[in-house]
């Protein structure tokens, strides 16, 4: 898909809720697959939820997979999850210093990466991204530097070094890869976002340290849609904001949750938490807290997982693509006439 | 730098803090004491702990008990400004709260933050903030403390336990004093579930709050819990009952606190003096902090104080070299000071944990020395890789007495008995000289000091401070 010459953002609403404390307790990544997601908890369970959410949540095909272990298959620190082609779940985990496959059903098919310095090696593998060849680059956090490699394990190249100037990192986390192959990196301790060439070279940068609109506060996760908008997890300003292509400084979004259909079922037999609720402002209840990825799907649906909260937060991006006739180009200067 | 030196500087950071590795005590030892003593009465010299990685791997603040146990022993570990953190377990210690009652993680994490932000300042401004913190309010009932109804929990415990002793105040005294705290609760937190737990703050009610007029020790007006607060910091009973607390936690053990309306202080000189200084600074902890730490009685109270588990195991695990980042082995850690008779967050009853020799039984000792010695069962931990090598620098061979000599200095130096010293010479010799020459024989060696070293922390000595 093209990207657009320009957009007419009409909105980006909030959608709905997914998930709920006990069923999505710390959620750190969410994997989208058709109708079915994958929330990936801090704790190693993978959360299985649906779109048409009915309240169930651990019947059937919607049974929690995968765990806490170090055993194969299973999870100590997960901090990424990722869906692939053939529709079988990746795992990084920071623990155990390993890239775990497994299949939707949590049954295990191989993994790689063991501890160190060296290609093919990790210290804390955190974030994941496919390229369009399903190649996967993994950030190597307290190595400060990217890694890219096939998906069965085979080191292609690497890229990155501590420090703050540009091409160096300071614990790298959150990765994305746009359709024309840039990597784009949280740059966690350095509070910004990295944009490089497939190979590692330096192209541009986002943000700076802060809580004004357009810097960060660590940030931990980072997708780009199909029209080249960049989103970032901003987890220490407890916000997601949205960037152009170009790196334009759009929109923030700070969380209007709703209850799940789950949770809207737990607290209508629970008289307790029901009557506690009523009594308390529903302000800080709607907010992110602390929200540890983001992810947009084909459809434009932006998915954060609101990690202090314990669910999953879905918006609507509703945008009209522009080709060069309906917007004139960029000027040089700005105008005070706007009619 | 003199050996004497050393040795103070290593008791002044095993009771104002966590112990000290031996390349921080040759580095604090190069400062004279006073000074070394001013670096600690003001932490806001030196960095925090940085929270963005506990945060990060950690989840601070969403965490389980356990988690955050974890947490407070890797501060106690890695911090920077070490008396912040003994003072903030010195407070847990004796306003005890129990998680087991709260059933609010949240809650009792920000009491604790509570005690670091108020670690040395005035008591005061740390009894009105313990008076304000929700924890402590529904611990102690002052939630249900309503104007037409008065439940005098806290304002008995408050007078009792957390600043005068029994036997300094009337019942009448009480009763005015609980009056004085009606309407003082918190708001409703949102409950837990469905989307985790949300912080709560205090909340005064002017609606529930008795505004009449009261007695309180003698000083009669519409006194509220401010007002209470400030009459409480003036007596010179708390002067003394908090001078104590303080002596009995960084100095020497004393009885427990519920025998000390009747048994008379171990060094009553000390606690004139600790007494004089709270008074002349109206209630400053961290003056009264400053004249113990100088003074003669601290200096010469070496090893006469036994651990709490956790001071033992923040210690060891200094000692070893480990958890100097966030992980998950901490969880284990806390359990292992629980399973030595000390669950942080959760003391056993509002009086606290009693300390000195209460905190050694036969299963408690076997859960110290089993956890002290696994901890210091790997020669690749970084604690003992930095003795072995300090050693292995002294060059050639090395005989097996000086070698006992070498550990027990640089395992503290620690202070061990002829019986203890002897076992280890024994087997030292039984591997005759220690040489660093050949591959093999460093390996060896390493392991021999390992042994060596699982000695030191087996020992009886090693469970004092």
């Amino acid at each position: 898909m093209a990207r657009p010459y320009a957009l007419l953002r009409a909105g980006f609403p909030y959608v709905k809720t997914l998930g709920m404390r006990r069923v999505t307790n710390d959620p750190v990544d969410v994997a989208l697959d058709d109708g079915m997601y994958y929330v990936l908890n801090r704790s190693g369970i993978i959360a299985r939820l649906q779109w048409d959410d009915d309240g169930s949540w651990d019947v059937g095909d919607l049974k929690p997979i995968a765990g806490s272990g170090a055993e194969d298959g299973k999870f100590l620190w997960p901090a990424t999850i990722l869906i692939d082609r053939a529709r079988t779940l990746w795992v990084s985990d920071e623990n155990t210093h390993r890239i775990t496959n497994i299949t939707r059903e949590g049954e295990f098919i191989s993994k790689w990466g063991e501890r160190g310095d060296g290609e093919g090696r990790f210290d804390g593998p955190a974030g994941m991204a496919f390229d369009s060849d399903e190649n996967v680059y993994v950030s190597d956090s307290r190595n400060h530097r990217i890694q890219k490699y096939t998906k069965d394990g085979r080191f292609i190249l690497q890229w990155g070094e501590f420090g703050s100037a540009e091409g160096q990192m300071n614990m790298p986390w959150g990765l994305a890869v746009d359709e024309m192959g840039s990597v784009y990196v949280a740059d966690w301790r350095n509070d910004r976002v990295q944009k490089f060439t497939a190979e590692g070279q330096f192209l541009s940068a986002i943000g700076r340290p802060g809580s004004d609109d357009g810097e960060f506060n660590r940030p931990t996760g980072v997708a780009v849609d199909g029209h080249g908008d960049v989103y970032v997890a901003d987890a220490g300003n407890d916000r997601v904001q949205l960037f152009s292509q170009e790196g334009r400084y759009v929109e923030k979004f700070i969380g209007d949750a709703s209850l799940s259909k789950m949770a809207r079922d737990y607290m209508l037999t629970n008289a307790g938490p029901l009557r506690q609720r009523e009594m308390t402002s529903l302000e800080p209840q709607k907010r992110f807290r602390r929200p540890r990825s983001v992810r947009v799907d084909d459809q434009f649906r932006m998915f954060v997982t609101d990690m202090g909260s314990m669910r999953v937060q879905v918006y609507q991006k509703d945008a009209e693509p522009l080709t060069p006739d309906l917007i004139l180009p960029p000027p040089r200067s700005p105008s005070l006439v706007t009619n | 730098m003199a050996a004497q030196d050393l040795s103070l500087t290593a008791h002044l950071m095993r009771r104002a803090g966590f112990g000290a590795t031996r390349a921080e005590l040759e580095r604090l030892a190069e400062k004279p004491y006073e000074e070394l003593v001013e670096d600690l009465l003001h932490p806001e010299r030196f960095p925090e702990v940085e929270r963005d990685l506990l945060d990060r791997y950690l989840s601070e603040p969403f965490a389980t008990i356990p988690v955050s146990v974890g947490i407070w022993i890797y501060r106690m570990v890695n911090t920077k400004r070490p008396l912040e953190e003994k003072m903030t377990l010195f407070w847990h210690h004796v306003f005890a709260t129990g998680f087991s009652k709260i059933q609010n993680v949240n809650a009792m994490v920000r009491q604790v933050e509570s005690f670091r932000r108020h670690s040395l300042s005035n008591l005061r401004g740390i009894l009105t903030a313990l008076s304000k913190d929700p924890a402590m309010i529904f611990w102690l009932d002052n939630s249900e403390n309503h104007r037409d109804e008065i439940n005098e929990n806290y304002g008995r415990e408050l007078l009792e336990l957390f600043s005068m002793g029994v036997g300094n105040y009337s019942e009448d005294d009480i009763k005015n004093c609980a009056k004085a705290f009606t309407g003082w609760t918190f708001a409703q937190p949102i409950p837990l579930y469905p989307q985790g737990e949300f912080p709560t703050e205090f909340e005064y009610r002017t609606d529930d709050h008795d505004d009449g007029v009261k007695t309180f020790l003698g000083e009669t007006g519409q006194l509220d819990g401010s007002h209470v607060i400030d009459i409480i910091v003036r007596q010179s009973a708390t002067a003394r009952f908090v001078s104590r607390h303080l002596y009995n936690f960084f100095v020497a053990d004393e009885a427990q606190v519920p025998a000390w309306s009747e048994a008379p202080p171990r060094d009553p000189a000390a606690i004139d003096a600790l007494a004089k200084a709270f008074e002349s600074s109206n209630g400053d902890i961290r003056s009264v902090m400053r004249v113990l730490f100088n003074s003669d009685f601290f200096k010469k109270a070496r090893y006469g104080k036994v651990k709490s588990p956790a001071e033992l195991v923040a210690g060891v695990i200094k000692l070893a070299g480990t958890h100097t980042e966030p992980n998950r082995g901490l969880e284990a850690v806390g359990v292992a000071a629980a399973a030595m008779g000390q669950s942080l967050y959760d003391p056993p009853t509002v009086e606290g944990w009693h300390t000195g020799r209460e905190w050694i039984d036969g299963g408690a000792l076997n859960e110290r020395v089993n956890f002290a010695v696994d901890e210091l069962d790997d020669v690749t931990r970084p604690g003992i890789r930095d003795i072995v090598r300090r050693i292995a620098a002294e060059g050639g061979s090395l005989a097996p007495g000086r070698l006992v000599e070498q550990c027990v200095e640089l395992a503290g130096p620690v202070q061990v008995s002829g019986a203890t010293r002897e076992a280890m010479l024994r087997f030292a010799q039984a591997g005759g000289e220690l040489s660093f020459e050949s591959e093999d024989a460093a390996e060896r060696s390493a392991r021999r000091v390992a042994r060596l070293l699982q000695f030191i922390v087996a020992s009886r000595e090693y469970q004092l401070a």
